[in-house]
């Protein structure tokens, strides 16, 4: 039982983080704290991919099979998390790190040519002619 | 703190413990005991039967065998957000540094980075290459690669790596060709009738007595050298001084 409540606080945990990341994405004018915003998001979707693949057995293995002996196999699929949840972290991790970094770098090109992060400022300064 | 966010907070976080109890006392998200069917069937193939991959390593064989034509754009998502970013960074005409190396940091920090710089090295290299039998691969070798570059461009500056030879033009041709190399994995089994990046029983599993699990190996290798050098890329055009930027900003206005 209390195995299962804790199972369910970590699920509403990475709900409502997920809520507050949105939050930050939306609402923060700021565009370094819109990329924290962002990879506080990321990470928290690939917490939840590998929390489905989680199985609320003990004792539980990860997904490497211990010896290379046909006899082994049944044992170790019945201890064995699911694989495919972690395969697709695992690209989904530095594919992410990636988009981040040129994301940084445009937030450092837009310093550069602006003189400012703070979104609002930068569609003034852009675009002078447009009201909001 | 203002205190409206300790109560947002409190709020928050006494609607997660009430969502949870009212979930475990109805049982409406009951915690899974058994695998999915497919992970079950990766489980069970990955080194036995007629799928195989000859991998005791399960999330690797699924990356680059099972599920290798998503790794494979996933490969590609990465080398266009690098390159993405390097070209948003470019220089117009290639800039002559003069600018001194300073001195870096102390005697010790120096030490200690030359020291650890090896073995950042070597730790990756053994995450990589075992990518086939332990957790581990390309992409997390990679990535642990690409710390060494970044510690010395700390402790020393990014003049001491580039007096050794590490220009991010030759990262930038090193990525390139090891991309091409995994492009040749990729495209080798079809040309001699087999399916797009079929692993066995195209490329042998064994190695002089060596489980070396077909083309995971290469593809591991692969992948940990560009991926590697594309953050030292990364990490050499983001240490380049802001001066020469704001120079080239300047010059671009007139």
């Amino acid at each position: 039982m209390i195995e299962e409540f804790i199972w369910n606080v970590v699920f509403y945990t990475i709900l409502a983080t997920l809520g507050i990341s949105i939050y930050g994405i939306v609402k923060k004018p700021n565009l370094v704290k819109k990329l924290i915003a962002l990879t506080i998001f990321g990470d928290t979707v690939n917490i939840f991919v590998i929390f489905i693949g989680y199985r609320m057995i003990y004792p539980i293995a990860p997904p490497i099979l211990p010896k290379l002996d046909p006899s082994a196999l049944e044992d170790f699929v019945s201890k064995a998390v699911d694989p495919l949840p972690q395969a697709f972290v695992l690209t989904a991790v530095v594919i992410g790190m990636a988009v981040n970094c040129l994301i940084a770098f445009a937030i450092i090109q837009v310093y550069r040519i602006y003189g400012t992060v703070d979104a609002r400022k930068i569609v003034e300064k852009a675009f002078p002619e447009e009201k909001l | 703190m203002a205190p409206r966010r300790i109560v947002v907070f409190v709020i928050i976080f006494a609607l997660i413990l009430i969502a949870a109890y009212v979930s475990t006392a109805l049982n409406i998200n009951p915690p899974p005991k058994k695998v999915r069917p497919l992970g079950e069937f990766y489980l069970r193939h990955s080194y036995f039967g007629n799928y195989t991959a000859k991998s005791p390593e399960v999330v690797t064989s699924i990356v680059w065998d099972y599920r290798g034509l998503d790794t494979l754009f996933e490969v590609t998502v990465f080398f266009l957000a690098i390159m993405g970013g390097l070209t948003i960074f470019r220089l117009e005409k290639k800039k002559t540094v003069e600018q001194q190396v300073s001195g870096g940091m102390t005697l010790i920090v120096k030490l200690a980075s030359k020291i650890l710089s090896v073995l950042i090295v070597a730790v990756s290299a053994s995450i990589a290459l075992h990518g086939h039998l332990t957790p581990g691969g390309g992409f997390q070798g990679g990535t642990a690669l690409a710390i060494a570059p970044l510690l010395i461009i700390a402790a020393y500056s990014r003049y001491a790596l580039e007096k050794h030879g590490l220009t991010y033009l030759k990262a930038v041709v090193i990525r390139s060709t090891s991309l091409l190399f995994l492009w040749i994995v990729v495209v080798l089994p079809l040309l001699n009738g087999y399916y797009l990046m079929q692993n066995q029983p195209f490329y042998p599993s064994r190695f002089y007595n060596q489980l070396i699990s077909g083309s995971l190996f290469y593809y591991n290798l692969l992948d940990y050298i560009a991926i590697g050098m594309g953050f030292t890329a990364i990490f050499l055009y983001l240490s380049i001084p802001e001066e020469i930027y704001k120079e080239e900003l300047e010059a671009e206005m007139k």
